[in-house]
């Protein structure tokens, strides 16, 4: 989860810092190692000419070895102008022979006649040597003779020094470029989104325009998603408006219509015309009640679906009860009803409230526009594991094909002789659709509607 | 031999400490600055008064040597009896002393600026400029050409050998460390110095310890020329003596400059800071010049005994021998005795072959 306060620039350049920093050490390393190496090899190089020059000069005069210094091999040294310079010969005995006395030799060491580089510490200080060997084969003296040769560090270092802090300074330079140009090449990256906050923000509320296309290619589903909500919102308020003038016609229609009657009435004289006109308002008043009874329903599984969080019922609990309550309602008719469930225990995850209220609905207009000897089944069942189906019959006219859409929707009432509000099946379309259910509408086996209704939900 | 020569060398060198010692018993105060040298006392004392002037806190017990004694003593001493400043015209036992790790650092403005040769790891100090001149008797050379070169030289003393027959005298480089010095480089400088050696020996060269008593012999008469004598010796007794001439040779003339340098082990390492401050600085380096019959290495010195002085006059020809590793070659033992063998070999051939 991303953290309140959270800034992708800030974050990316971090990251990038961090990433810097990281190959920084790395390079650091190996520029540490290559500097290392650069200045060894270049100063090794002179002391095993030196060396060379040394060896050359060994030879053997009465059986004795002797050496004469060469005062090149000393001088050429002196490139390292600061540097001590120690060496020592031992002959082919082991014995000292010349220089300084008891001189480090490497671990092991084999006479050979290549050079051997190393580093030991020599009269408290540390001290590259090379040692290098020449085989005397002469009948008074026949063995190697070994020669180390040893010059401190400070030119090595000096030069080491030279190298790696020059290429480190290099190496800051492109890496603290790199850096700025990261940070740049973020501000610009994340420019597109401060633009559009920045046209979001001075938009007017009544500018419904969706927002201009931006020629930057990675930000244009950003602005196609923000045109689709937009627009989806203006269909909702679309729709919500045109509910709004449909209740409010069909309220004043009925409110008018009620008060000519009244008025009709307070003229009437004769008893009976009184009473028939009083029936008529009755009805009138009965009509108003219920599709107010409807809007309150519609706007209440409207909301629920909105803001209610699903929980798992018994579909078949809820349908006995339903059915309960319908049947004891309509005790005094000679409507029959016949319900069966496959499966006991079905259970679907929804709101109670909303989907009795569709059932209800589905029920009443099963009722009202069947004939007075209905016949109106309901038949629960499981199609696979995962969805659920409803099905209500009934032995009414039925809704001919072409006209099933138009049942639909909200105030289409498709005969104008019965009192409907025209409302029923638009909140029970609101509430499967809440469900992730689909609605449709068939025919009867006895010619009748047929209500299908799949939910998705297990059986048990 | 040569061995020898050192112990007897060093035996003179310890003797002449206990003495020193024992005579500065006498004064009741402590010394705080103890100085090792190879140079004259009377080189080295108006240097000293000049810097009690502006010191006068520190004692100075100020010790002479020969430069081979100054050399072993450094070497033989106890930790705790080495002196804090040694001072030698030895160049290259001073480097090795340097190298051996006798010496500390010395780092300070003042010595920069010294010229990159005069200069070893900030830790010897090159402080004089001392041409190695030739000398010669005025008189004896008055109807003859001046050998103003080595080349003349070698010349002129196979042409004219009953002149100079038993009247060249040159260092004795088995007794002089500064002698020995001078003879190896002029093996490093020059490709005829084997001849000259050789025609050095033919007219039966006489050898000698000390500077002095070549240039006196030469002024007197005993001797018509001198080969190989410090130049500002020289310098300093012509001053007196018109009948001394000196030889700066155009070819080359090799430089020696007295190395000081501060012992890792000195106990008054402040005060030998200070005196070797004095020494390079301007006001040092006048008094060098003005007093001391020494030669100035600071380029700002003014009179006759500096360097700029002797670069003016004698254009061209100044080869100041570097302080550096490469001067310990002629140190090795088996280069050593194999350069005083050839040494040998020239310069005493007449006295072992009649």
């Amino acid at each position: 989860m991303t953290k309140a306060g959270y800034s992708l620039q800030q974050h990316l350049i971090t990251r990038t810092v961090l990433l810097m920093i990281i190959v920084f050490t790395v390079l650091s390393a190996g520029v540490w190692n290559y500097a290392r190496r650069a200045a060894d090899l270049s100063y090794n190089r002179l002391l095993n000419s030196a060396s060379l020059s040394i060896i050359e000069r060994i030879s053997v005069q009465e059986s004795q070895i002797d050496l004469d210094l060469p005062y090149a091999a000393l001088s050429m040294l002196e490139l390292a102008p600061d540097d001590k310079v120690y060496y020592e010969v031992i002959d082919h005995t082991g014995q000292h022979l010349t220089g300084y006395r008891k001189t480090p030799s490497p671990a092991n060491y084999q006479p050979h006649s290549d050079p051997q580089f190393f580093t030991a510490k020599y009269k408290g200080e540390a001290v590259s040597w090379v040692v290098q060997s020449k085989q005397l084969i002469a009948p008074a003296a026949n063995g190697w003779v070994v020669i180390k040769l040893g010059q401190t560090r400070n030119a090595r270092n000096e030069l080491f020094g030279e190298i790696f802090y020059s290429s480190l300074a290099t190496l800051s330079g492109i890496l603290l470029l790199t850096t700025l140009l990261v940070w740049l090449g973020v501000r610009r990256a994340l420019q597109p989104l401060s633009i559009i906050s920045e046209n979001l923000k001075n938009r007017s509320p009544n500018d419904l325009r969706p927002l201009k296309t931006p020629a930057i290619r990675e930000v244009v589903p950003l602005v196609n998603a923000i045109n689709n909500y937009q627009q989806q919102l203006l269909h909702n308020l679309d729709t919500m408006k045109v509910f709004i003038a449909d209740a409010s016609h069909q309220i004043r229609s009925s409110l008018g219509g009620i008060q000519g009657q009244l008025d009709v009435t307070l003229h009437a004289s004769d008893t009976e015309e009184i009473r028939s006109r009083l029936i008529n308002i009755r009805q009138q008043h009965k009509k108003l009640t219920r599709l107010t009874n409807q809007l309150l329903t519609h706007a209440l599984v409207t909301h629920r679906s909105d803001s209610i969080a699903p929980r798992s019922i018994s579909l078949n609990a809820l349908v006995e009860e339903l059915l309960t309550e319908t049947v004891r309602d309509q005790a005094h008719t000679q409507i029959d009803f016949s319900y069966s469930a496959k499966i006991d225990n079905i259970r679907i995850p929804g709101d109670k409230v909303s989907l009795k209220e569709a059932f209800k609905n589905l029920l009443e207009n099963a009722v009202r526009y069947g004939p007075d000897t209905n016949q109106i089944d309901i038949t629960l069942h499981p199609c696979d594991e995962h969805l659920v189906e409803i099905m209500i019959d009934d032995s009414g006219p039925g809704i001919p094909s072409h006209q099933r859409r138009q049942a639909m929707q909200r105030f289409s009432r498709l005969s104008s002789d019965v009192s409907g509000s025209g409302l029923g099946l638009a909140i029970v379309e609101t509430v499967i659709q809440a469900h992730q259910g689909t609605l449709k509408l068939d025919r009867s086996p006895s010619g009748g509607l047929r209500v299908l209704i799949r939910l998705p939900g297990t059986s048990l | 031999m040569n061995f020898l020569l050192q112990r007897f060398a060093l035996l003179i060198a310890l003797t002449t400490f206990a003495m020193m010692v024992h005579s500065t018993e006498t004064t009741d105060q402590s010394p705080s600055l103890v100085i090792f040298s190879a140079t004259d006392t009377a080189a080295m004392q108006p240097i000293i008064d000049a810097f009690k002037q502006i010191s006068p806190a520190i004692h100075i017990r100020y010790q002479e040597f020969q430069t081979n004694e100054l050399f072993h003593a450094i070497q033989q001493l106890p930790e705790d009896q080495l002196p804090d400043l040694v001072i030698s015209s030895a160049m290259d036992l001073q480097i090795k002393l340097v190298n051996d790790g006798y010496a500390q650092p010395f780092i300070d403005p003042i010595t920069e600026t010294l010229p990159r040769w005069a200069n070893w790891r900030n830790e010897a100090f090159g402080f004089t400029y001392e041409p190695v001149a030739m000398v010669y008797n005025k008189p004896a050379f008055q109807d003859m050409a001046l050998p103003n070169t080595h080349e003349k030289l070698a010349l002129a003393i196979r042409s004219n050998n009953d002149f100079f027959m038993n009247r060249i005298a040159t260092y004795d480089i088995r007794l002089s460390g500064v002698g020995y010095l001078f003879a190896t480089q002029d093996e490093i400088n020059s490709s005829i110095s084997s001849r000259l050696k050789e025609n050095l020996g033919r007219i039966v060269t006489k050898l000698d310890c000390c500077s002095s008593n070549i240039i006196e012999d030469t002024a007197s008469g005993k001797l018509v020329l001198g080969y190989n004598v410090i130049g500002s010796y020289a310098m300093k007794y012509a001053q007196t003596n018109p009948t001394i001439g000196i030889i700066f040779p155009e070819d080359y003339t090799l430089v020696m400059s007295r190395v000081a340098f501060i012992t890792r082990q000195a106990r008054h390492v402040e005060n030998a800071r200070s005196f070797l401050r004095y020494l390079l600085s301007m006001e040092g380096q006048q008094i060098i010049a003005d007093k001391s019959g020494l030669i100035a290495l600071h380029p700002s010195a003014k009179g006759a005994f500096t360097y700029s002085h002797l670069q003016r006059d004698y254009p061209l020809r100044f080869k100041p021998i570097p302080l550096g590793p490469a001067l310990m070659v002629y140190l090795d033992h088996l280069k050593q005795r194999r350069f005083i063998n050839e040494w040998n070999n020239a310069i005493l051939y007449d006295v072992f072959v009649p």
